[in-house]
């Protein structure tokens, strides 16, 4: 009996162990390395990318960051330049900000994050930049102004446009529509909304939105199906739907469990691993997105461009379709890579 | 007595739901419809599973925080392997996903017996060790609706009967299921009585010749099991598989029970209060776009009904303890 709990109770240990410290041990092993060498070799550091340490910072673990994921995986290839991904457990600012800290208490060249709420981690951006460590942010143009470069798959409001343009044209110009975020405080998400709820107004005056506000989704399908319910009892009138958060699935899948699929017209940020289905069945009319593993790369290989001391501009090429000539203004960098889904060529991506 | 007490308590929460409900309907008559009570069966469907799970857990006097971790484990490891070998069985998703869970439930067991910690602080370790495990050693992919196995959507989808292409979702047969079952472990079986034995005096019950392992090894695996099945039931509903989705979610369910009417310490709780105490909260959750109020107003009327609930139950507690010429304070 008593031998079966100390087994036991070391196997749980190992496994915490294990999963404790699996995900820092890869960066801390070669952080030290590289911190070491920046030392000694102190401001000789020349412009080979191996020499640099880059950790890009997730929202969350999901396909859409898992594709990222593959294109900071690519960027390492095609490089050398020492770059990893950390995922935290939870999709909040909490989660960020405590690898963030351990991030620069291993002294890493640069990071890279994808905010949650970026106003939040202001304050450790500031301490990450004051220990000498390049802060490149993804999706958080507002806080371009804290951080050493801000990069962007387009200029938000264009991509804005497209949303309601998408919507508009599968609703035939009329009737009341809703939309959604994923939560009020993400950015990105509610200059979608804003640029497209105002592109509907102004073009399309016979269409309404029911809500002052976006509804929220909080990222999550369930989130959207259980919302989508509710709205349409509360509006049974409602003709469309767009998701400015990847989670239109939850939309369609109320839409054909309600059988009204036919009549209720649903445009979603979209990752065709998630919402093939509802494209091709029809329940979803048109997906947009842009493309995850580019937007990794791209930020990653800013962020390495300045800790290496070189310079970021408009006109340079971030190596990556997309961003072959980005636009910076005022501490952002533009690159024009938005990306449009339909039944037709939704099979041609893989992410 | 005891009976009529607690029915007295059901009673005001049955009245807090009807109450409110007019509110709603005054407020926006498109609530009175069949389709407003199927519409919250289905989304309260998995909450109800692990309530009911939890439950059995609180009358025994422990806690469990891992449930969701649980039910994410079985749910996500299932799913897997279907996808791996190509298996589209819902017999295969519902046992396998629940055997895990027992599994897991043992482990839970094992360690509150053996270690003689507090429940609490066991099952909130439990829960990040399997998430953990599962994230670290399973996978941490995310999967869609397509590469899903179809049975599963198809009971997702499915309906046990329908009014005017109104349906009622088939998630709420488990729920049923499992409903009668706990019924009759708690009231028809020994079991039953050790359960709540424990939860009133562990030592009285050793006395009386229960043995605290034997019960409290029962009510983790069975917690356990249902915290499985309701992992399928999730990925059935939505369609989509996020390893990092349900875990996080545990309190709102414990809450749910605690407004129930069951008792923090242990010994005493009911179905029905629990049942009830989930309609609440999703009653309050999925009607705050009808009223057209933002969604920050949830936590404020969850919260109210908590601590009222809370301070209903233990002022009925001393009432009694009067009663009885017995003395605490």
């Amino acid at each position: 009996m008593k031998k079966l709990v100390s087994v036991l109770l070391c196997l749980m240990l190992t496994a915490a162990m294990v999963t404790g410290c699996g995900s820092s041990d890869a960066g801390s092993g070669t952080g030290g390395k590289s911190t070491k060498e920046t030392k000694e070799t102190g401001e000789e550091k020349t412009a080979d990318p191996e020499e640099y340490q880059v950790v890009m910072v997730v929202k969350q673990s999901d396909s859409w960051f898992d594709d990222m994921a593959t294109g900071v995986e690519q960027l390492k290839k095609d490089t050398g330049l020492n770059v990893s991904v950390q995922v935290p457990e939870t999709g909040d600012a909490a989660s960020q900000i405590s690898i963030m800290e351990d991030l620069i208490a291993q002294g890493v060249d640069a990071i890279c994050v994808v905010p949650n709420d970026p106003e939040a981690l202001v304050p450790t951006i500031e301490k990450a930049r004051e220990s000498g460590i390049v802060v490149v942010t993804h999706e958080a143009p507002g806080i371009a102004g804290d951080v050493d470069l801000d990069v962007e798959a387009f200029v938000n409001e264009e991509f804005g446009k497209l949303f309601g343009e998408k919507l508009a044209t599968a609703m035939g110009g009329k009737g009341q529509y809703a939309g959604f975020v994923g939560g009020l405080t993400m950015e990105t998400h509610m200059a979608w909304y804003k640029a497209a709820v105002a592109y509907i107004e102004e073009n399309y005056p016979d269409m309404e939105c029911v809500s002052k506000e976006p509804y929220e989704d909080g990222n999550s399908i369930d989130g959207a199906h259980d919302k989508t319910l509710e709205i349409l009892k509360a509006y049974p009138d409602i003709k469309g739907f767009f998701d400015c958060s990847a989670q239109g699935g939850g939309i369609c899948e109320t839409l054909q469990e309600k059988n009204k699929t036919d009549d209720i017209k649903v445009v979603s940020l979209a990752l065709p691993s998630m919402s093939a289905t509802y494209l091709e069945d029809g329940s979803m009319a048109a997906g947009l997105a842009w493309r995850p593993a580019d937007a990794g790369y791209a930020t990653c290989y800013a962020a390495y461009l300045l800790a290496s001391g070189q310079k970021v501009e408009t006109g340079t090429d971030l190596k990556i379709t997309g961003y072959e000539e980005v636009e910076v203004k005022d501490g952002v960098a533009y690159g024009n890579a938005p990306l449009e889904f339909s039944a037709d060529n939704i099979n041609d991506y893989n992410f | 007595m005891k009976t009529k007490k607690l029915d007295r308590f059901q009673g005001i929460l049955l009245l807090i739901i009807i109450i409110y409900s007019v509110f709603v309907a005054i407020k926006n008559p498109a609530f009175i419809h069949i389709e407003t009570i199927f519409d919250i069966t289905r989304v309260a469907s998995t909450t109800l599973m692990v309530a009911i799970g939890l439950l059995v857990v609180m009358i025994s006097g422990g806690i469990d925080v891992s449930f969701m971790a649980v039910a994410l484990f079985g749910s996500y490891t299932t799913i897997n392997i279907m996808i791996e070998t190509g298996i589209d069985n819902l017999a295969f998703a519902f046992v396998s996903a629940a055997l895990i869970g027992g599994l897991l439930g043992v482990i839970n067991a094992l360690l509150i017996s053996w270690l003689k910690l507090p429940p609490f602080i066991i099952t909130l370790g439990t829960q990040n060790l399997f998430h953990g495990i599962m994230t670290t050693f399973i996978s941490d992919k995310s999967f869609g609706a397509g590469v899903l196995p179809e049975s599963l959507h198809a009971f997702g989808q499915a309906s046990v009967f329908k009014i005017k292409d109104v349906g009622l979702t088939a998630s709420v047969l488990p729920v049923l299921l499992a409903g009668l079952a706990t019924w009759f472990i708690l009231y028809r079986t020994m079991i039953g009585r050790g359960i709540f034995a424990i939860g009133n005096d562990e030592e009285s019950a050793r006395r009386a010749g229960f043995n605290p392992f034997r019960i409290r090894l029962f009510v983790y695996v069975y917690s356990g099991i249902l915290a499985g099945i309701m992992g399928m039931m999730y990925v059935a509903q939505t369609n989509a598989l996020y390893p990092n989705k349900l875990v996080g979610d545990e309190l709102i369910v414990v809450a749910a029970v605690v407004i129930g009417g069951t008792k923090i310490t242990g010994g005493q709780g009911k179905i029905f209060g629990a049942v009830l105490g989930v309609i609440i909260i999703y009653l309050l959750n999925t009607t705050l776009i009808m009223i057209g109020l933002s969604s920050s107003w949830n936590n404020l009327f969850v919260g109210t009904i908590l601590v009222i609930s809370v301070a209903v139950t233990s002022y009925q507690e001393k009432v009694k303890n009067r009663n009885n010429l017995i003395f605490t304070e």
